[in-house]
């Protein structure tokens, strides 16, 4: 009998690595037990509920200044997107290539943390019904944040680009040089994988979504380098990149959904 | 496990189990406290197996196993496996396992969950690469020292409303 359910395991567990028939029952068996995930999210909901509740007359001052000068920021910087975006339509018209279609978003609040410690995972409160669906990417207000991995009814998993098993095709954005940004397993450092010694990739630079592979939307911005080690003995340099996403702080994400047309 | 004559005890402790499983850490703790999380599902399972084993045996045991892989965000099959060993070993022993002092019962469960965490880290390994660590030690030996208070709290439920 416990042979048999061990050659049973192994059987979905080799089928669920190397193909996605067993992604139905995933979601099925995700939408029975998504109740358990809400009642121990609780606590942090309900932490929020009484901090909005007692926070005090001066917080809200503080908190409502903060937000009106983030609103005039970004008021004058859209002001100047309208006026960059049309000089690009024209410069991409000369040139004859296609306009790019704006991305269309889906905001979703982080409803749990799947609390193994060494994978980056968070659970968001939108499923099939909102329209998620496997592979879109997710990000936050500051940059790339990870994908889609599984969805059921009402809730979709997302796995965070600092994972060890993420990986994202990449792009510096001052001169275009393509590179992979693969999770290290920890918050706050990605890795450019295969980076010649001569690459010219300076501390500072930024690191975008390159689009290639079809996965990811082109031009998020991914991180920054933080240093660019080369060792004399070394094929490749080592490139370390830190990622702009908030991964462990930001409550809300948005859900890049690709336009079909 | 039908509802009946107590099952739903069963069922509210596996449930108990489960949110505990993935309760994680505030984001403004230390992260590394997630690496003290003991085996809860397991225990549980462990107690009911040990104390009740006709009322919980390996398929059901496999299918808690599913709901924890779901949750846990493990491969489909694996927790299963896991459960339905340590259903195995309990279900096997019980007679003496009841027998035990609760020093020695911790040393049983430490072993169970350790054997377990090793098997888990090693599909995780071949499955993703995530490597291994000393820090799959942590769980089983929370797990040895919670084991005592999960006992006592289970077997007082289980006496008050007479689940047998």
């Amino acid at each position: 009998m416990l042979a048999g359910l061990a050659l049973v395991s192994a059987i979905l567990i080799s089928l669920e690595l190397t193909t996605r028939l067993l992604e139905p029952v995933r979601s099925v068996i995700a939408t029975v037990v998504s109740p358990l995930r809400f009642i121990a999210q609780s606590p942090y909901r309900i932490g929020d509920e009484v901090g909005d509740v007692v926070a005090t007359r001066q917080m809200l001052l503080e908190r409502n200044e903060l937000l009106e000068r983030q609103v005039l920021e970004l008021s004058n910087s859209s002001l100047q997107l309208l006026n960059l975006k049309q000089e690009n339509q024209q410069l991409r018209e000369l040139l004859g290539s296609q306009a790019r279609v704006a991305d269309k978003v889906l905001i979703a609040e982080l409803v749990g943390v799947v609390p193994t410690v060494n994978t980056h995972q968070i659970i968001i409160d939108k499923g099939v019904n909102a329209g998620v669906r496997l592979g879109q990417a997710v990000i936050d207000s500051e940059g790339l944040f990870g994908q889609i991995v599984e969805v059921d009814q009402l809730t979709a998993r997302v796995l965070l680009i600092t994972d060890v098993s993420h990986a994202v095709p990449v792009q510096i954005n001052r001169n275009g040089l393509r590179s992979i940004a693969a999770g290290t397993g920890r918050m706050d450092r990605l890795g450019l994988e295969n980076v010649p010694i001569s690459a010219d990739i300076v501390q500072g630079d930024l690191v975008e979504t390159s689009g290639l592979g079809g996965r990811f939307p082109q031009g998020y911005p991914v991180g920054y380098v933080d240093a660019m080690v080369v060792e004399p003995t070394a094929s490749y340099a080592q490139v370390s990149v830190r990622p702009t996403a908030l991964l462990d702080r930001s409550r809300h994400v948005l859900v890049v959904m690709e336009d079909s047309e | 496990m039908n509802p009946a004559n107590g099952g739903w005890l069963i069922l509210l402790s596996l449930a108990a189990a489960m949110v505990l499983a993935i309760l994680h850490v505030p984001e403004s703790w230390p992260q590394w406290l997630g690496w003290l999380r003991p085996a809860w599902i397991a225990l549980v399972v462990f107690f009911w197996v040990m104390e009740l084993p006709h009322r919980l045996g390996l398929i059901s045991a496999w299918v808690i196993g599913l709901a924890a892989d779901v949750l846990l965000a493990d491969p489909l099959g694996l927790n299963g496996v896991l459960l339905a060993g340590i259903t195995y070993i309990a279900w096997r022993f019980y007679e003496r396992l009841r027998m035990y002092s609760v020093v020695q019962q911790c040393g049983v469960v430490f072993l169970l969950v350790l054997g377990s965490e090793l098997m888990r880290a090693l599909v995780q390994d071949v499955a993703w690469s995530r490597g291994w660590s000393w820090g799959l030690v942590a769980p089983a030996l929370m797990s040895m020292l919670v084991w005592p208070l999960v006992y006592l709290v289970l077997q007082r439920f289980r006496l008050q409303f007479r689940v047998e």
